[in-house]
């Protein structure tokens, strides 16, 4: 019954990040989507399966399948969008993973973009359903995130200079990327004295906004040893939700995504020991504390100390964010993650590859503290 | 406060038949949520069945105001122009005593001398003739 490496990432591609004037979340999704044909040397008549997360610009929202199948000039046998922020690329991913093993689709093609740097965006606006949270002044995804931050700070010490060992990590990676974005290191003194947006949160904790796209091309395991690249194996899946903002004694501590990374290595076989390299989802620094708690590399309210001395860093015990993340590479809601991850894992990654990289753990987590996912990939 | 000069432009409650017992109690000074007729479970966000049972009887009490902060921030980044003036502000997820949490502003105190954990009681801001706000004070002889 399990998925454990029946399905591989065959095809990464991504447009062009950061500012891209006159670019539409279409433009960069189909950028994107020909990179990645280019990548796996696969026509786009091969591509049967069409899975897509709208853009905060994509002015079709939830229609967005629709509209990018019709611009791609493609008849899926299996297509659908989903809108779950960062949680979506990998809730995608393991959606085709799934489609394809049930025979719904042999090559299905996962595909964001977003001209969220120029064209505006969402993620500054109050949460709540019957009143709104701005009533009293509680806005953006910045907001949600510090309140998680001030409580396991007030719970277990963890301090402000713990959060930049994370955004020092990133920020050296993308330095490595000639993709990233944002290229010039930082220090953790450069960390502690930017300025105050959300606090406990600096600036240089918070995400980029990047105009952007991004395209993963999965099929069967078998499949993807016919083509151009070295196949990355789906080797482990989990996801876990919480829809409970209020109501969860937990939210702010998001224990789903110990349930999503506890999916995962079950399904892969492997535990935390046996991760080489972690994508983990960074939309704020303290995102990444918080994976790598429930992903079990350290124990609950550890995660502070446990990245002290450059521990995440490239040449650290668990490199993580090897591109850079969402702190400095661009912010694609996670889906750089899974292409980041899928190079490592096919090697060739330059000055940042980590060596021998053969097990990596990608993370996403969506609409701040909701939506959870992980993936165990691993080299074929 | 508001101020009568000008009219209020921060976010305010768009009162429907669904939460309207909420904004007409806190306008009287006191704080109401629902609680299951059906299993006690007191609720919040307003919601038309519990989430713990799924019963839609549920009779509007009065809470006792009293809780601890659970969690807490300050914006210095200014997300709706109308709460420029208040920029650097606090916000506070409050653990009310009956259960419930809710996003909330501790008012009467700088915002460095609140922590996660200190009790706290509502108090309530008429910011128009229609809207009091529940915000929370720090509790006395704490």
């Amino acid at each position: 019954m399990s998925l454990r490496n029946k399905t591989a990432i065959a095809g990464v591609g991504a447009s062009r990040q950061g500012t891209i004037p006159g670019s539409t979340s279409l433009s960069l999704a189909i950028e994107a989507f020909k990179d990645a044909l280019d990548d796996c040397g696969l026509e786009k008549g091969e591509i049967d399966g069409l899975l897509t997360m709208p853009g905060t610009t994509s002015p079709e929202g939830s229609l967005n399948y629709l509209r990018l199948g019709e611009a791609l000039g493609i008849d899926p046998r299996y297509t659908g969008s989903m809108t779950m922020g960062g949680g979506t690329a990998g809730a995608l991913v393991q959606m085709a993973a799934m489609a394809i093993d049930a025979g719904m689709a042999t090559t299905v093609a996962c595909v964001f973009g977003d001209a969220a740097k120029s064209g505006g965006y969402r993620f500054n606006r109050a949460a709540g359903w019957t009143d709104s949270w701005g009533i009293w002044g509680m806005f953006a995804a910045a907001g949600n995130s510090a309140v998680s931050a001030s409580r396991h700070m007030a719970l277990y010490g963890t301090e402000s200079r713990h959060l930049a060992e994370v955004a020092v990590a990133c920020r050296r990676h993308a330095s490595l990327n000639p993709n990233a974005v944002m290229r010039t290191p930082i220090t953790i003194e450069e960390h502690q004295s930017s300025r105050f947006i959300v606090e406990p949160f600096r600036l240089l904790d918070c995400c980029l906004i990047s105009d952007g796209g991004v395209c993963i091309i999965v099929t069967s395991a078998e499949r993807a040893r016919d083509l151009r690249q070295k196949p990355v194996l789906i080797a482990g899946m989990g996801q876990g939700y919480t829809t409970q903002n209020l109501g969860n004694e937990d939210w702010w501590y998001v224990p789903h995504q110990k349930s999503a990374c506890e999916a995962a290595y079950a399904m892969a076989g492997v535990g935390p020991e046996d991760v080489d390299v972690a994508q983990l989802y960074d939309n704020f620094s303290m995102s990444v504390l918080l994976w790598l708690e429930h992903a079990g590399f350290c124990g609950r309210g550890e995660a502070g100390p446990f990245v002290e001395g450059g521990r995440i860093q490239i040449d650290g015990d668990l490199p993580v964010n090897t591109a850079g993340g969402n702190l400095s590479e661009s912010y694609m809601e996670g889906w750089l993650h899974i292409v980041e991850g899928t190079r490592q894992l096919r090697g060739g990654c330059g000055e940042r590859q980590v060596a021998g990289a053969e097990t990596c753990l990608v993370t996403g987590r969506g609409m701040t503290l909701n939506c959870s996912n992980a993936m165990i990939l691993q080299a074929s | 406060m508001a101020d009568a000069a000008e009219p209020y432009a921060k976010p305010l409650p768009t009162i429907t038949d669904e939460n309207r017992p909420f904004w007409e109690a806190t306008r009287r000074g006191e704080l109401r949520m629902q609680t299951c007729g059906a299993c006690g479970h007191v609720r919040y966000p307003i919601a038309p069945v519990c989430p713990k049972c799924l019963s839609d009887e549920a009779e509007w009490t009065r809470l006792s105001g009293r809780g601890t902060v659970f969690s807490y921030v300050v914006f210095h980044q200014v997300y709706h122009p109308a709460f420029k003036n208040d920029a650097p502000y606090n916000v506070a997820m409050v653990q009310l005593e009956e259960g419930p949490r809710l996003f909330s502003n501790i008012v009467g105190v700088a915002n460095a001398d609140v922590s996660v954990g200190d009790p706290v009681e509502a108090v309530f801001d008429a910011v128009t003739d229609e809207v009091a706000i529940p915000r929370f004070r720090l509790a006395r002889g704490r």
